[in-house]
């Protein structure tokens, strides 16, 4: 990177080349004639691909090339945007156009920016024969990351017999020991992002949330092909299809490529040009978050080790205070939402306190139940949800003293109508999901 | 005596046994030995018990018997006939199944079995050795009495025994030898049955069997010394507690101790047989000694101790509680719940009681069933999770007045409850458990310092933990002015009070820091000691040097090579202070958004570091905590996103994010915390590049205190620098470079008696060293004329200055002094001559380099 570049004038964003060896792949992208960066992603103990699987690998490679583009086109946010090799045809150019445009929604609206009419990936190209069916391995990739949604993913699969391997990107001692605690097998693949984007940084790169599972998902399917499975099986659940928050007419989802949305749009695309027999679905897309909460109550033997936390994360220490911070918006939903399902001394002795007696925390549980705020920029349930579950607790004799929860009865409670605030109907499976034939038994082990 | 399960699994062990009771015997005494099974038989028995299948209980049968031939032909010997007779025994209950007796008789007479075959194995062993030794069968003296309260399974798997004083089972026993085996954990009923004794079984075995026989001591052999005045995980500083009495230690062994069950405390009371606990691989060790007798001694707490997991109910109701029944009412909810009550604390409207954490109450509804059946009757709040806090010791409501600074520790906290009964033994907090990791440690350290827990007392209290066990071991080097110490009398024999400052303990700490840490880059707090040669000697080192002022910054501009790196990091400072630090081209810390709300233009472009607070302090004392809202420094976090976009508003950016919590941390840990929380606020900034942990690495002031484990700080970080590889290390150590390096020199000057006190005085004062009256903090003081005296006096060590808080040290044990001694202030090379003043104008004190 020549010291000189701002990463804000950028003109051209380049997708230059990539490649894969030895359980490496390479993707390389650079804004003008600046140098290059270099993205790696390590594949542990990669067997030798086998020939069948090459020409499906190699459209999977190129789509995580083009997908993991986001992290560093979003540094300049330039103009155009130039493919080495040729323009796409128009289904992938459809799939990254909308996934740039609503997966960098809210990093465009939080710098100001505004994004409509600016990305457009060179299209027009040839499309190549429907891809074929591969024979892959009836076995599912289960992406973990140390939260409670994929441990229920996990046990559902493990419930419905299926043989499944826990997989996850990056280094994170706290998803290591969930995984460990699965008892599955484990894949762990490395995501080392191009020096050059931090000093882009330096030198005052646009920043701000990318969409982070659209990536993860394009490294899995690599992987898929590579190690040899017939299906990815997420666990984002209904409302990650729901917008946080709508401005100046665009919808705003922070959690965009956990949506249904991109789920249909990478499966077919999937289906129609890595391999017909490849499956990208997510196991939880029917139910609501509640209805997950309440499974993952019965999973005892995951409270000591998992934290939806999105503080502290990567630093483990014994103590619950060291996977759960206590403050944030993750912290504060996953406790309303476990509370109604579990003994109050068990929920305490997973968060290690009670947040719902810390006055601290007040704006926290308002912003949750939307009361004069809107929803959190975060991965939590919609506002009805909390409003049900806090419901809930008001009930309870022995919730209802607590400072939030008291608050709620006394204050929030008589502006709302009690005949919205039932937990039932969060509890059912409802809405269209993605999850193919060979797992819905799983899916039906949630119910 | 008594020997556990690990202790009988072994031939070394066993020799150990043969070893230790025979040189019982050589004393005089007759001994009985009390075994456990060998390790993981009790277990294996249970599996046994539940397995269904005759043939898998054959199998494990086997396996067992397997585990004792093996031991056998370590020893060399054939299985005796003793033994071979239980493992037919067990073998044929294994083919029988639990039918014939029943289901629980038959448990019992199967894990009975572990510690028959121990005991049989183990007089064959002794015997063969040359202590001729008979095997005793416990059930023939142990018989179980029947509680009203007891059902089938309490009265056969955890029965009691009622243990008086046998004079004829005595006459038997010395009629038919000296050296006798027996079994813990096992009795016999009225029917005749075998019955277990439960939880703590084989010590309350020879607890019962102390009492029949109303031994000279009951020794209870195990894997640690005995009892410690806290949880030595917690606190490694914890000490041996050499001497209790019954109260005490079953106070203390109900309320965290785990070496030993309280119910083996009882039976010995009366017949006031007193208990050793002793640590098998350490016999030299005096143990603990639990015993009856009230000696003449000042009160003390003797121990800290912390239970988690609690949860407490606090019900509401005005004015009911004078109705008659109304508690009883009240407490027959929980009662017909199963909910055991603990601690209780009252109010005209309140009753307030705590729940110890079943499994009962974390897994199932029974507390949403409480609360909703006690909320037709009062208002009920649950509360939780809260951990107890007990202090124990003979005599507390006397020590209320040397508590202050514990109770202003737990003032910082929510307290829920407190607690202390009319025995006088015990004071209980009950706090949210939360706190109570992090409280532990500086309870017992404000103990110590109170002089509520008189550790200064030998007798009672023996060493720490940290120097039986710890991985530190060793212990300390010698201080350097030991060595100097002809140098220093002369130094202060020309003129007192002289500071003097050794540059080569300087370096070292310096170097230590550098291979031990992994650390980017070192900065050296002058503020704690800006001597021009403890710059010029630390720049040497490579470290650079951080500054708080403008005359700092000049002491350094004229004392150190330019290319010294350096940073300026104020505390509400004028806004010149900056730019002149700027101009000089010197890195800044900001900690407020107004400079770079008000300030137009200053930092415009620039790069600067930002401190944060992140909500919390620690240290030794109030005045040195610089974490938490209660404190003036760092910004707080949710002022992080302003500040961050008042900065790109002014073009600056943010290259550096700083914390630091407060000083004397002796937590290696916490550094690593630090970096862990920075870090996952600087991903969020893209433009950091360090991250400044700041410094508080504690320095031991008391004799005896552990240093900190530098080792073990280095190893935490090298972690968290693997999880967040991206940003460069910083620290700025302030103390811990000097303090140790610095002696104060004083002479004496009037010795006077008041009452009981004595005060010896000298010419140094808090005008040259205040952290004692400002932080009571602790500095060694020696009388360097007369190290070689014994230390036979105790004074109050007093400076000339007006002022009653003249104060160097309180209580101190030092040899008979007189006039013209010269007296040395240890660990004063920080915070000493940089905190002096004017006060009374005595002048400062002179500073010597000793290079």
């Amino acid at each position: 990177m020549s010291p000189s570049i701002q990463p804000r004038l950028t003109q051209v964003f380049r997708f230059v080349r990539h490649s894969y060896a030895d359980g490496v792949a390479e993707l390389v992208y650079a804004f003008d004639q600046g140098e290059e960066l270099v993205e790696r992603i390590h594949f542990p103990q990669a067997p030798a691909l086998p020939p069948a699987r090459a020409e499906a690998f190699a459209q999977a490679l190129r789509l995580l090339h083009l997908i993991a583009g986001v992290s560093y086109y979003k540094a300049g946010v330039p103009p155009r945007i130039e493919l080495q090799d040729g323009p796409l045809d128009d289904a992938t150019a459809d799939l990254l156009d909308a996934l740039y445009l609503h997966g960098l929604a809210e990093f465009a609206y939080r710098n100001g920016l505004d994004l409509r009419g600016r990305i457009a990936f060179p299209r027009g190209g040839a499309r190549g024969p429907a891809a074929p069916a591969l024979g892959l391995p009836k076995r599912t990739l289960v992406p973990i990351g140390g939260g409670k949604d994929s441990l229920v993913a996990v046990e559902a699969l493990k419930q419905a017999g299926a043989s499944a391997t826990a997989v996850w990107v990056g280094r994170s001692d706290l998803i290591a020991a969930c995984a460990a605690r699965t008892g599955l097998p484990t894949l762990n693949l490395q995501r080392e992002l191009a020096p050059g984007l931090f000093e882009l940084n330096r030198l005052g790169a646009w920043n701000g949330h990318i969409p982070v599972t659209a990536v993860n998902s394009a490294i899995l399917a690599v992987a898929a092909l590579l190690y040899g499975f017939d299906s990815i099986a997420f666990a984002n659940e209904r409302s990650a299809s729901a917008a946080t928050l709508e401005y100046d007419g665009q919808q705003i989802n922070h959690q965009w490529s956990k949506g249904l949305t991109f789920e249909s749009l990478l499966q077919d695309w999937l289906h129609s040009h890595v391999a017909s027999d490849l499956d990208y679905c997510s196991l939880l897309r029917p139910y609501a978050e509640l209805a997950i909460t309440r499974a993952f109550a019965r999973l005892t033997p995951y409270f000591e080790v998992f934290s939806s936390c999105n503080r502290n994360f990567k630093l483990l220490g014994p103590r619950p205070a060291d996977r759960w911070c206590g403050e944030c918006p993750k912290c504060h939903f996953v406790f309303l939402a476990l509370a109604p399902f579990l003994p109050k001394p068990r929920l305490l002795t997973i968060f290690g306190r009670n947040l719902l007696d810390d006055e601290a925390q007040t704006a926290g549980f308002d912003a949750l139940l939307e009361y004069r705020d809107h929803k959190p920029f975060e991965c939590v349930g919609e506002g009805a949800e909390a409003r049900a579950a806090m419901y809930a607790l008001s009930q309870r004799p022995e919730w209802q003293e607590d400072a939030l929860v008291a608050r709620f009865r006394n204050e929030i409670l008589p502006q709302l109508d009690a005949a919205q605030l039932a937990l039932e109907p969060w509890l059912q499976a409802d809405g269209e999901h993605r999850v193919p034939a060979r797992l819905l038994s799983a899916l039906q082990a949630l119910g | 005596m008594k020997f556990g399960g690990t202790s009988v699994a072994t031939l070394p062990r066993w020799q150990n046994i043969l070893e230790l009771t025979a040189s019982r015997r050589a004393e005089g005494a007759r001994v009985l030995v009390v075994v456990s099974a060998l390790s993981g038989i009790t277990d294996a028995l249970k599996q046994l018990c539940a397995q269904g299948d005759q043939g898998k209980r054959i199998e494990a049968a086997r396996a067992i018997a397997q585990r004792h031939d093996d031991l056998l032909e370590h020893m060399q010997l054939t299985v005796p006939e003793t033994l071979a007779a239980r493992l037919a025994d067990l073998a044929r209950l294994a083919e029988e199944g639990p039918a014939g007796l029943g289901e629980l008789a038959w448990q019992a007479q199967v894990q009975a079995h572990g510690e028959l075959m121990s005991s049989a194995l183990g007089a064959a062993f002794l015997s063969h050795s040359g202590l001729p030794t008979q095997w005793l069968d416990a059930r023939a003296c142990l018989a179980a009495v029947a509680l009203p309260n007891q059902n089938e399974r309490t009265r056969l798997l955890s029965a009691m025994v009622d243990a008086q004083p046998d004079p004829a089972l005595s006459a038997r026993l010395a009629a038919q030898g000296e050296v006798f085996i027996t079994q813990g954990f096992i009795a016999r009923e009225s029917e005749g049955r075998t019955v277990l004794l439960g939880r703590g079984g084989s010590d309350t075995s020879a607890s019962y069997f102390g009492a029949l026989l109303k031994a000279l001591r009951v020794e209870i052999w195990t894997d640690v010394a005995g009892m410690f005045t806290a949880n030595p995980r917690q606190v490694p500083g914890a000490r041996l507690l050499q001497r209790l009495d019954y109260e005490e230690a079953q106070e203390i062994a109900s309320t965290g101790a785990k070496v030993l069950h309280p119910r083996c405390l009882s039976p010995l009371r009366l017949p006031r047989v007193p208990l050793l606990i002793k640590d098998t691989n350490r016999p030299e060790l005096s143990g603990t000694r639990i015993g009856p007798e009230l000696r003449e001694e000042a009160p003390s707490v003797k121990a800290i101790s912390t239970r988690k997991g609690i949860t407490l109910v606090s019900m509401e109701s005005v004015g009911m509680w004078q109705q008659v029944g109304f508690l009883a009412d009240v407490f027959d909810q929980f009662k017909r719940h199963g909910l055991s009550v603990d601690l209780i604390g009252s109010a005209e409207t309140n009753v307030t009681v705590s729940l110890d954490p079943t499994e009962n109450l974390l897994d199932s509804d029974v507390l949403a069933a409480l609360a909703t059946d006690l909320a037709k009757v009062c208002r009920v709040k649950v509360i939780a999770p809260c951990a107890a806090v007990t202090m124990v010791g003979r005599g507390m409501r006397s020590m209320l007045h040397r508590l202050h600074t514990v109770m202003a520790e737990f003032g910082q906290h929510r307290v829920h409850l407190i607690s202390q009964s009319s025995n006088n033994l015990n004071l209980t907090f009950v706090v949210d458990e939360s706190v109570v990791d992090g409280l532990l440690p500086q309870l017992h350290e404000q103990l110590v310092r109170a002089g509520a827990m008189r550790t200064d007392d030998a007798t009672l209290f023996g060493p720490t933990w940290e120097r039986l066990y710890g991985s530190a071991g060793g212990g300390h080097e010698p201080a350097w002015w030991v060595d100097a110490r002809a140098r220093l009398l002369q130094l202060a024999q020309e003129r007192s009070p002289r500071y003097v400052y050794h540059l080569d303990t300087v370096r070292e700490r310096a170097r230590a820091l550098k291979a031990k840490l992994p650390v980017d880059r070192l900065l050296y707090a002058i503020k704690a000691n800006p001597h021009p040669a403890i710059l010029r000697a630390l720049a040497a080192e490579g470290l650079g040097l951080e500054c708080v002022s403008p005359g700092e910054l000049a002491r350094v501009a004229e004392t150190v090579p330019a290319g010294v790196p350096r940073l300026f990091t104020p505390n509400f400072a004028p806004r010149e202070d900056y730019r002149g630090a700027l101009e000089a081209g010197v890195l800044v810390t900001l900690d407020a958004l107004h400079p770079l709300e008000h300030w137009v233009e200053t930092f415009d472009g620039r790069d600067i570091s930002l401190r944060v607070d992140l909500g919390r302090g620690l240290g030794h004392h109030d005045k040195v905590r610089t974490g938490g809202s209660t404190s003036k420094f760092g910004l707080p976090l949710e002022q992080l996103e302003a500040f961050l976009h008042l900065a790109s508003a002014r073009h600056a950016r943010v290259i550096g994010l700083h914390a630091h919590l407060g000083s004397g941390v002796l937590d290696p840990g916490h550094w690593a915390e630090v970096y862990g929380q920075l870090a996952s606020l600087a991903e969020r900034i893209p433009t950091v590049e360090f991250l400044n942990i700041g410094g508080g690495l504690g320095v031991p002031s008391h004799p005896g205190e552990q240093p900190l484990d530098l080792d073990a700080v280095g190893a935490a970080l090298v972690e968290a620098k693997r999880l967040y590889p991206r940003y460069q290390l910083w620290m700025e150590p302030g103390r811990y470079l000097v303090a140790e390096a610095g002696v104060l020199l004083a002479k004496a000057t009037q010795l006077k008696g008041k009452g009981s006190w004595r005060y010896l005085g000298v010419d140094a004062g808090m005008h040259n060293l205040i952290r004692p009256a400002l932080y009571d903090a602790w500095h060694e003081i020696v009388n360097l004329s007369r190290l070689d005296e014994p230390a036979s006096a105790m004074y109050q060590v007093v400076g000339p200055i007006c002022e009653s808080g003249d104060v160097l040290g309180n209580d101190r044990r030092l040899p008979e002094s007189h006039e013209g001694d010269v007296i040395l202030l240890a660990t004063a090379g920080a915070y000493g001559q940089a905190m002096s003043s004017p006060y009374n104008l005595r002048g400062p004190a002179e500073e010597i380099v000793l290079d």
